[in-house]
């Protein structure tokens, strides 16, 4: 496996989404190429900081304002017509 | 009554029932909130995005069908009222092209062993949103779809639209434009 191929399945190896002889050339080609080692590597732990980053909720102080503000909004429109029926 | 399965919610959300109201807005404000702030990238438009997607849900529940699941199709309604506003602040960009030649990565600086409060530091997170923020927008949809909100591959496809080839193809792009960006920063960290 080349460089650039691995780049190519990079995604698909960190998301298990490739075969497993596939992925076997990827560890293979890793072993002995620092430099696509450490692209994977960064690449794996950014989409871990991310993750985490992006975990983020409402604002509290907005939170309760827009709770109230969307329960009015609901609760002012007629139910559905055949709300009753289960569904 | 008990709002843990879906189809006991949605049944509530129909007869318009308060607790109904309660359990939707605990269960998917949040996700709501976060999937379309990365996609508008700030506060006051995230909220005011998740106000516009709760009240077309609202409208839209009634004939919502349950070969959809309620986040899924909830999502879906997210992210066109996201485009929606992102159109109105800026001009549309082009889609990304798929099929051009991938950037080889040129930040070759391992950074992984940088101590956790320097990349859980402000600073770091700081970088992180900038990143992702400067994504070109077709790209920036699948990685925050798929990292940072954790919505499988088919997920995403259907809430954004397209096949989950393409998912992947651009989540690809943006995993690879996004790792040479934060190694621009990162790698510098870890060489001093």
């Amino acid at each position: 496996m080349t460089c650039d191929e691995l780049i190519a399945h990079l995604s698909s190896y960190i998301d298990h989404e490739i075969d497993t002889e596939l992925a076997a050339e990827v560890r293979e080609h890793i072993a002995g190429c620092t430099n696509c080692r450490v692209v994977l590597d960064t690449t794996q732990r950014m989409i871990v900081l991310v993750h985490d980053e992006g975990q983020r909720a409402i604002p509290a102080g907005q939170r309760s304002a827009l709770f109230e503000r969307l329960q009015r909004t609901f609760l002012d429109q007629p139910p559905a017509p055949e709300a009753d029926r289960s569904v | 009554m008990t709002m843990d399965d879906e189809a006991t919610l949605i049944a509530g959300l129909r007869r318009r029932d308060q607790q109904a109201f309660a359990a939707f807005f605990e269960r998917y404000a949040d996700r709501v909130y976060r999937l379309a702030h990365g996609i508008v990238g700030n506060e006051a438009d995230a909220e005011e995005v998740l106000q516009t997607t709760f009240i077309s849900a609202f409208e839209a529940i009634d004939r919502f069908e349950q070969h959809a699941r309620l986040g899924t199709w909830l999502y879906r309604i997210a992210y066109n009222h996201a485009l929606m506003l992102l159109r109105k602040r800026r001009p549309v960009e082009p889609l990304p092209e798929d099929d051009g030649e991938l950037p080889m990565p040129a930040a070759l600086t391992d950074w992984t062993a940088l101590p956790e409060e320097r990349l859980l530091s402000r600073e770091a997170r700081d970088i992180l949103r900038h990143a992702i923020a400067a994504l070109p927008d077709g790209l920036r949809e699948a990685f925050v779809c798929r990292d940072v909100e954790g919505l499988s591959t088919a997920e995403c496809a259907q809430v954004i639209g397209i096949s989950e080839g393409a998912v992947k193809v651009r989540l690809h792009r943006a995993r690879l434009a996004m790792r040479e960006r934060v190694s621009a920063y990162f790698g510098e960290w870890a060489a001093v």
